[in-house]
Order: C-alpha cells, then structure tokens, then sequence
C-alpha cells in the first residue's frame, strides 16, 4: 500500500503542465501506483480546463489558419494503423509505462554504472539540463552512505524496499528529500531495491552519483 | 444514458437547470469530435476550430518572454487542431468532456513545442553540442487519457459545475496564483519568485483555493 504521495503542490503543477519533465516523470510514475492521486489528477486537470474556458478569448480566428489545417490534414503522410508489437503491452513488463521508452518495459534499454558491489545507477536522458534523472539500483542490504541535498531530491521506489531514519518505504511511494536535509536510505536485508530518482543538479550535469559511489566504494576498501 | 444519470444524482431544481444547460452544450462538442472520427466531417471540425482556438490562441499568448508570440500561439493552434482531427476517433466520452480532452491537448503541445524552443535555444548557445532529443515520449508523461479509470465523465462534470459555482468566489489572491501556474506556465516555485514571496506562502494560496473549490487535496 502506497504510503508517501506528492502534496497538492506537485500533482497541481503537473496537471497545469509546469513541472519540470524529470519531476513530471516521477509524479506520473507515482500515479501508475496510486489511484487516490490518479482521482486528485483528474480533479486538477477539471480546474486546468475550466480556468482554460473562462479566459478571455482572444479574436475569432481567421480563416487562412483553418485553410491551412485542411491542407496539412489533407497533404499529411497516411497514418499508419498502430503496429502490433510497436506497444509492449503485451509483454510482460516489469516497469510502469512511463519509462518503457526510457529504459525499456525490462530494463533492457538501461546502461548501468556499476559502482561498488551493492550500488549502481543509470541516467536516463529526459531532456531536462537542470535535473538528473537516474534509475537507483541498491542490492539487497546494500545502503547509500549519509549524504546531504545539495537540491531537492524526488524518490519513486520501483521495487523492493528501503528504510532511512524516517521509516520504511514500499513500491509507489513517493520521497522528497529538500536541500539540506540529511539521509541514509538502507535497502531491505532480502531483495534488491530499485528507484526513480530526480535530483536538482543546478550547475553542472552533477556528479552527485559518482561521489556517492566513491565514496561508498572507499569506505568498502577501508572495511 | 448521461442525462439519465444525472437525474439520478441529487440536485435542487437550480443545479438540474445548470446540469442540463450544461450537458447539451457538452453532448454537441461530444457529437462534433465523434463526427470528425467516424466522417472526415469538415463542418463539424470547423465549429470545434471556432469554438476553442480562441481559447488556444489565448493560451499560447499568456506564456511569459517569448520571442515571437503571434508566430509561437499559430503553431500552438495548429498543431493542437491537427491532433484534435487525428486522435478524434481515440476520444473516448466516457472519459473526458471535450474541453478537458482538447484542454490537455492544448497544455501537451505547448510543453512540447516550449521544450523544443528551449532546445533550440540552449543548443545555439552551449558549449556543449548534445542534444540529445530525450528518448522521451511527452505522452507516456502527461497522458491524455488520464482521467480513466477512476475519474469517469459523471464525478468530472460534478466537480467541473463545482469549480465553475466556486471560483467566483475565490479572493483575488487565490486566482492570481492559480491562473499563473496554470495558464502562464509557472510552477509554485517560478510563481514565488516572480511574487516576491515564499514558497510557502504560493503553496498555501493554492491550497485554500482547492479547499474552497472542493477538490481533493491532501490525505
């Protein structure tokens, strides 16, 4: 049972469309989990149309930009019927929907970045300069070190399970760490944990995950 | 069926006249996209343009600093109206009334297209030549289907004539914050910034305004 949501805050910038996309990734990856947000979503999406409806409209629109559409209409490039197999529906799929293009419905499409025994990471390209956005891979037992936000932090956990200081977290749940705030998340002790994480990277494409995993690889060698 | 279900929901005789004023006008949009899928019906696809490409146009404008605001709210306009005609048959009224469906069309093509200028832009002045287009489908992000499930067209209309009665009523305050972060763009975050105030304070803002609107806000 989901237990950690985004507040209104979140679920109403992304029904506005004004979140940042790799924030939005982990909000509708939280909502393939979480019907509650799914009802909060369509709720917000009615606001968005109404306020859309109520503004002041702006002149009627000529004529030539209708014109124009029907030539686009009529000159475009047949649609092909969807392809079977172009979806992976059918397939068993491991992950939510909003990451099969992303990293594939199996992780087949992910390159990992091994760092250590326990720990490894993939960015996955969102197209968002100011935020990386990473699949989180923490063996079971295996922990993060302490580390400090440099910027927010979202966490969407995908499988397994992990505890830090404020307790445990299940499948769906959405974390958010804020800058400053300090944290070790352990993955449970009997499976491997995975993770949708966005995280703030202000200056340079961060390498917030390389630190981590240096320094979680250093502290092994010193063990 | 719809208006039959209506019936059945309890509403004073004022609110019915509202539910039924407001569900023909919904079920002629609804008759005009269904037109367009099954017939190719340019006449009905011409009331639709009417009827909502002020609302895009308007849309597109009220984004803040862009270059060319005419050329940018015609490519807004096109490109929604070219999707409206191609997913027309994949419009499920069950699910959504037409101005949301069209409403989350409008919001995903200007994600799409600011998302490009901004590519365009960074590209022409980076050090680094990436992009790099993101292996990313907007559409497995911000579905247009979004309301299944859980929202079907009935709960949607009820909470839609809610938020229609409630923002009348809303301080100054409250809107403002809510048309910014809807129709201009701007996340809570930019919002503050551009207000001068905390985050916290646009963050409350917005939560008294869904209070009064009656929207589900947090558990």
């Amino acid at each position: 049972m989901v237990r950690f949501h985004p507040d209104a805050r979140f679920l109403t910038d992304y029904a506005a469309g004004s979140l940042p996309v790799s924030q939005a990734l982990c909000v509708a990856t939280h909502l393939h989990y979480c019907p509650g947000c799914r009802l909060r979503v369509g709720e917000l999406t009615e606001l968005g149309a109404e306020l859309f409806m109520q503004q002041q409209p702006a002149a009627a629109v000529d004529g030539p930009s209708f014109e124009k559409l029907l030539t686009r209409i009529a000159t475009r490039p047949a649609m092909g019927t969807p392809q079977a197999g172009a979806t992976s529906d059918s397939k068993v799929s491991s992950l939510p929907r909003t990451l099969h293009k992303l990293a594939g419905a199996n992780l087949e499409k992910v390159k990992w970045n091994k760092v250590g025994s326990k720990f490894r990471y993939a960015r996955l390209n969102v197209g968002d300069r100011a935020r990386e956005t990473s699949l989180l891979d923490i063996k079971a037992g295996g922990s993060v070190p302490h580390h400090r936000h440099q910027g927010d932090e979202i966490t969407v956990l995908l499988k397994g399970s992990f505890s830090d200081q404020e307790g445990k977290y299940v499948v769906g749940d959405f974390i958010v760490r804020t800058k400053g705030e300090t944290h070790r998340p352990v993955a449970s002790q009997d499976q491997d944990c995975l993770c949708l994480a966005a995280l703030d990277a202000p200056i340079v494409m961060s390498n917030w995950l390389v630190r981590l995993g240096l320094r979680l690889l250093n502290r092994q060698k010193a063990a | 069926m719809l208006t039959g279900l209506l019936r059945t929901m309890d509403f004073d005789s004022d609110s019915q006249d509202t539910a039924t004023l407001t569900d023909d006008r919904v079920q002629h949009w609804i008759a005009c996209v269904q037109k367009v899928a099954e017939k190719q019906d340019t006449a009905a696809f011409r009331e639709l343009f009417d009827h909502f490409s002020p609302m895009v146009k308007s849309f597109a404008w009220k984004v803040p600093s862009l270059d060319h605001p005419d050329t940018f709210a015609e490519e807004l306009l096109q490109e929604t109206m070219l999707k409206v005609w191609t997913k027309a048959a994949s419009f499920d009224p069950k699910l959504a009334s037409p101005s949301t469906w069209i409403f989350t069309i409008a919001r995903n093509m200007r994600i799409d297209l600011l998302r490009k200028q901004a590519r365009h832009v960074v590209n022409s002045v980076s050090l680094y030549q990436d992009d790099e287009d993101g292996e990313l489908d907007l559409e497995d992000i911000w579905f247009e289907d979004e309301n299944s499930d859980v929202f079907n067209l009935l709960a949607q209309q009820r909470s839609r004539r809610q938020i229609h009665e409630s923002l009348k009523l809303l301080p100054a305050e409250q809107t403002e914050v809510l048309v910014k972060v809807y129709l201009e763009d701007k996340s809570h975050a930019e919002v503050a910034a551009e207000l001068k105030l905390p985050l916290g304070t646009v963050k409350s803002r917005v939560r008294l305004a869904l209070n009064k609107l009656k929207l589900v806000v947090d558990r």
